[in-house]
């Protein structure tokens, strides 16, 4: 088995003309908390998508544990827990209804007890008939994670997690972020725009600038390659000239 | 499997969720419950106006209802099915492919194992599943008040009928059923997805069997239909057209099947036609390509 949870080479998405993801070549290892950053439109959604085989690469390719996002697609889903960006679930059905879904299309037989200690883990008892519509955005958050990480999956992709989150939501899910990859060795990818969260949550980070990696290393690494800058915010706007523009 | 049966058992329940599906399941079970009452009304007023002509002396004639079948009282149900269950049907399905892209819940189903025929057959199941269970239930009580009208239980052989126009109606009813969850997947907006398959549905229902029997337009209203072929032209059109009138081919298996004496012969080429019909539905709707239903929408 190869050390790294994620792995690409010459990674490319292009709409047409446009190209979204140019040529991205990067190693993430098992048990990390990999951030990566970037302007809007820099392409990190886009990458997120690739490595959760949401979309088809139009040149290079990606492993996630060693298998092929292309060519063994469902093999990379089944260890993969995935959140957008805004998630958004079933309104008119409960708690438990909207994560018994998401476990059986995960594979889970009886998801039943699986939900209850995923519930437990985030803190989160005691809404499981509530309806979905009545949950607050920060609630919803919690659920996005649940479902997740029902299946226990080995690599966990955030795309934006705090967008929208009220900072107790934000520090809630700091915390849950910690304890996932701390706890149970979970991989964690993460885009994000709030670079004092990188601080305090990544282990490592990458930098995209209009689909082109610009920095890829560990944020200890990152933060001393560059004495003569104050914090990661300098750090970014020196290698990301279209965000300090 | 797993897949299959989530799907499946999460559209039943979302559809039970659903205020849109509880009116428009209601209309239908309703309609079609009544459709007996209605034949029942019909045969009343018309015997009493025959009684009061023959005790006038107007006519020797028989009374035309004497001997009518049983299934007689559940003829009104066919137009039901074919104007009201057709609609029910698609916006059913519309509304499982589009509940998806409208909860923006599909990135993370297509993050999930989950193959796309797997997904979209359990849905389709789910569909099926409640469709049989509406039309279970109208049937029932259509068995129970025609029972109550001629005041004896029905016998086996009618009781097989009706389950045959059931099986007839629902086969149908699951066509539309996967015309709207395609025009669930593919639309830019849910107002489109509803209007594209209410014009097929139409042209289905209106337009292709006008082509074939221009001559009596009205024919298109009655249970009954009668093909008229005026030679040539028109014979070549109904030729065309009929097998693909699918409605008709529905309401000329059910009045055979609901012993109709003005519609003779065997139902089994319309029932062929109306499985061949569901059979292809059903092909182009498990195949859409996984792209596709990652399509956002425009409202």
């Amino acid at each position: 088995m190869t050390e790294a949870a994620i792995r690409t080479w010459g990674l490319s998405r292009s709409y047409g003309p446009r190209n979204a993801v140019t040529e991205l070549s990067l190693e993430v290892p098992r048990g990390e908390v990999f951030g990566l950053l970037g302007h809007n439109g820099a392409g990190k959604t886009t990458t997120v998508n690739l490595l959760t085989t949401l979309l088809e690469p139009t040149g290079g390719g990606a492993e996630i544990e060693g298998r092929s996002v292309s060519d063994d697609a469902a093999n990379v889903r089944r260890s993969i827990g995935y959140l957008p960006e805004n998630v958004q679930f079933y309104d008119s059905l409960t708690l438990m209804e909207n994560l018994r879904f998401f476990g059986r299309l995960s594979g889970i037989r009886k998801p039943d007890a699986r939900i209850a200690d995923v519930l437990r883990f985030l803190d989160f008892p005691g809404h499981e008939n509530q309806r979905l519509g009545t949950f607050s955005k920060g609630m919803r958050q919690r659920v996005g994670i649940a479902q997740a990480i029902l299946h226990e999956p080995s690599v966990l992709f955030l795309d934006e997690p705090t967008s929208g989150l009220d900072p107790e939501g934000v520090r809630m899910l700091r915390e849950t972020i910690i304890k996932l990859n701390g706890e149970f060795g979970i991989t964690v990818f993460m885009n994000t725009h709030l670079l004092s969260e990188v601080t305090r949550t990544c282990t490592s980070i990458g930098i995209l600038n209009h689909g082109r990696l610009v920095h890829h290393g560990s944020l200890a690494g990152t933060l001393a390659a560059f004495p003569e800058e104050q914090s990661l915010e300098e750090i970014y706007f020196q290698l990301d000239p279209a965000m300090a523009r | 499997m797993n897949v299959f049966l989530a799907s499946a058992g999460h559209e039943m329940l979302s559809v039970r969720r659903a205020r849109i599906s509880h009116l428009l399941l209601a209309v239908f079970v309703g309609m079609v419950s009544v459709s007996s009452i209605i034949g029942w009304i019909t045969n009343a007023t018309v015997t009493s106006v025959y009684e009061q002509i023959l005790a006038a002396g107007l006519t020797t004639a028989p009374n035309p209802f004497t001997s009518v079948p049983a299934l007689y009282y559940a003829r009104n149900a066919v137009i039901y099915v074919v104007l009201i269950g057709s609609l029910m049907a698609i916006v059913l399905g519309v509304q499982a492919t589009i509940r998806d892209r409208k909860a923006g819940t599909t990135s993370l189903i297509l993050s999930r194992p989950v193959g796309t025929i797997a997904r979209l057959a359990g849905q389709l199941a789910g569909l099926g599943a409640v469709i049989a269970a509406v039309l279970a239930v109208s049937m029932a009580i259509s068995w129970a008040a025609i029972s109550i009208i001629v005041g004896e239980a029905l016998g086996p052989d009618p009781t097989i009928r009706l389950i045959g126009f059931v099986g007839c109606a629902w086969t149908l009813l699951m066509v539309f059923a996967s015309v709207g969850m395609l025009a669930g997947i593919f639309s830019k907006r849910e107002s489109t997805a509803l209007l594209v398959p209410f014009v097929v549905w139409s042209g289905l229902a209106f337009v292709l069997p006008q082509l074939g029997t221009a001559a009596r337009p009205v024919a298109l209203l009655n249970p009954v239909p009668i093909t008229v072929a005026t030679g040539g032209y028109f014979d070549l059109v109904a030729a065309i057209t009929a097998p693909l009138a699918i409605t008709e081919q529905f309401k000329r298996a059910a009045s055979i099947l609901l012993q109709d004496v003005n519609v003779p012969g065997s139902p089994i080429g319309s029932i062929a036609i109306l499985i061949a019909f569901l059979l292809v539905a059903v092909t182009v709707v498990v195949f859409v390509p996984r792209q596709k239903l990652r399509g956002a929408l425009n409202d």
